[in-house]
């Protein structure tokens, strides 16, 4: 019924997706120019690893997450306090996803027995404890001052040209994407659809739904602190005001407007998230007057489009093939 | 021992402050099922409106006060008409959403105007202190704690003794059967939304001599959902204590406790209240339908 459609077989869903995708950023990099689109491309993959562990939980598994930022945010330190003590940053990318899984262990500690929006707020409970500790741990993080981060290399080569940064991302996004794939068709996976669609029902068939729920924040943790650990490497600078509660919304808008059922959402989501800011830019340049300049108009836009997107597709999370 | 004193009442004015947010919170969120994420900002153009209309527009205080309360609460019925109304019956992440971009497009609305958004602002009332024999308390503190028990007192018979206080009462029990009774199930959720964005305005503006009007002064609607979920989500009088609860908590916190720390506590409390009550707060919910 709602399962995940296996509408055409896997490999040609694959080739789709790859021709589809090839060609936008073959298109943007004629468009762009090469530099421009080959950053832009990195920025979407990033997002779009980060997102993943959105759909995961928000979609597959069902539940409200409102502090997803944190669980990011907690990667981008890990991978950067690593690779200041020496770590190479490779080896250090498991070890990041580590520390996100164990965030989302924390975070979801209530989830054994609560569902819906109780559970939601102790997320957000979480995040904002987690913020709070990254600016005080001032011997650690440096607190609201921030970290510099050092690029990401591998013996000897340093992935310091947009293209090479494009590279890494999506391969490490379709590594993710793979893993996710797999995840869903298992046992797992089912378990997570079963407690999304009717939690008592699911716990009367002998899946038990905290351990359910408590899996996918491993995984959604994980994910999402892989994506921030590549993240601190692209912008090279991190601080805790990042991955504040804006952060976590735009995740949760991100998997809003891809579309949580399906992993393919997260990418799709993360074209809109990282198009959104520079659509902002052009149309603030082209209207007129001081008014345009003040930093108040980015906000108003950017609340804007996330009710806009709200109000013409209230269904975006909850919709289903199901419909189809 | 005066010391004590002197925190407990800053802690129980605070407190007031988070409980005032949870209730608007709560109300908005029993007779609609919409989870509010625009509570702070509601607050915040609660404070500025009041400025506004005193500062820019000469109003006298009191008249800019009530004012600025209506004007909010005239918007939150009108953002209910126009939009909040969709995500009825909608997943809570639809509302969370929803009314997160409102409030991002009032923070942005407000930060636009270039006198607000580079100032912190003072109304000019409760500026001074009362001394009760050796112990002396901010005029602010006392204002907040009895505007609070007025107010308190004010809905309480609105929902006990008024036709429109108990159609509301019994939209949040069952909006179903409410409607078959005749109920205007669709002007209560107005009702409830006008309701819940005038008593944020409310707070911002029992707020505004204690922490100044300025544009971040709605984050502390983040500690009204602690204080919410205390309460039990459900509950008016739960979500006023909860709140007075964290604001005294984190006061006395913030006396034992190392600088910075005491931020933090109402999440840990929030946190360790789910882990070690989930049984006493889902019981609040369970009672409301039976489904």
């Amino acid at each position: 019924m709602s399962a995940t459609p296996v509408a055409a077989p896997e490999g040609l869903r694959v080739l789709r997706a790859a021709f589809v995708w090839g060609l936008l950023l073959a298109l943007a990099v004629g468009w762009l120019g090469a530099d421009f689109a080959f950053s832009q491309a990195t920025l979407v993959a990033t997002y779009a690893i980060a997102g993943l562990g959105v759909v995961i939980i928000v979609g597959q598994a069902g539940q409200i997450v409102l502090g997803q930022g944190a669980l990011v945010a907690l990667g981008a330190y890990a991978q950067t306090l690593l690779v200041q003590a020496g770590v190479a940053p490779l080896l250090a990318l498991p070890l990041a996803a580590t520390v996100g899984a164990l965030g989302g262990v924390l975070a979801s500690l209530p989830a054994g027995r609560l569902g819906g929006l109780y559970f939601g707020m102790s997320t957000l409970a979480f995040a904002l404890i987690v913020e709070e500790a990254l600016v005080r741990w001032e011997s650690l993080t440096h607190g609201a001052a921030g970290l510099m981060v050092p690029g990401f290399g591998l013996a000897g080569w340093q992935a310091d040209t947009p293209l090479a940064q494009a590279a890494v991302s999506i391969v490490v996004l379709l590594i993710a994407l793979a893993l996710a794939a797999r995840l869903l068709r298992s046992r797992l996976g089912r378990a997570w659809r079963a407690v999304r669609e009717d939690e008592a029902a699911a716990d009367a068939c002998g899946i038990a739904p905290g351990a359910a729920k408590l899996r996918a924040f491993i995984v959604g943790g994980s994910l999402s602190a892989l994506g921030g650990s590549l993240y601190a490497h692209w912008i090279g600078f991190i601080s805790p005001e990042q991955f504040g509660l804006v952060f976590s919304f735009e995740l949760l808008m991100l998997a809003f407007i891809g579309g949580a059922r399906r992993l393919s959402g997260a990418v799709w989501g993360a074209l809109v998230v990282v198009a959104i800011p520079q659509a902002i830019a052009v149309l603030r340049d082209t209207l007129p007057g001081d008014w345009a300049r003040s930093a108040g108009l980015e906000l108003v836009l950017f609340g804007a489009i996330i009710v806009a997107v709200v109000l013409l597709r209230p269904q975006g999370l909850a919709s289903g093939p199901r419909s189809g | 021992m005066l010391s004590f004193l002197q925190v407990l009442s800053s802690g129980i004015a605070i407190g007031c402050v988070y409980g005032l947010v949870a209730l608007s919170f709560v109300l908005v969120f029993k007779a609609t099922e919409t989870v509010s994420f625009m509570q702070g900002d509601l607050l915040m153009l609660g404070g500025f409106a009041g400025l506004a209309l005193h500062l820019a527009a000469g109003w006298p205080l009191a008249l800019a006060a009530v004012g600025a309360v209506l004007a909010v609460a005239l918007l939150g019925a009108g953002l209910e008409r126009v939009a909040l109304r969709r995500a009825i019956g909608q997943p809570h992440l639809v509302a969370v959403l929803l009314t997160f971009g409102l409030g991002m497009m009032m923070r942005g609305g407000v930060a636009s105007v270039p006198a607000a958004a580079q100032d912190m602002y003072r109304l000019p009332f409760a500026a001074d202190t009362l001394g009760i024999g050796p112990l002396v308390l901010a005029a602010s503190h006392v204002w907040v704690v009895l505007a609070t028990v007025v107010l308190v007192l004010l809905l309480a018979l609105f929902f006990r003794h008024t036709r429109a206080g108990l159609a509301l009462r019994a939209c949040s029990e069952d909006a179903r059967v409410a409607a078959l009774m005749g109920v205007p199930v669709a002007r209560m959720h107005t009702l409830a939304w006008a309701l819940g964005a005038g008593l944020a305005a409310v707070a911002g503006l029992l707020l505004a001599p204690i922490t100044f009007v300025h544009l971040n002064m709605g984050l502390i609607a983040l500690k009204a959902f602690p204080a919410a979920v205390l309460g039990g989500l459900t509950s008016l009088p739960g979500a006023l204590a909860g709140g007075l609860f964290l604001g005294v908590v984190e006061a006395l916190a913030g006396l034992v406790l190392p600088e910075g720390a005491k931020d933090v506590v109402p999440y840990v409390l929030l946190m360790a209240a789910l882990l070690l009550f989930p049984q006493g707060l889902a019981a609040g919910r369970a009672g409301g339908g039976g489904r």
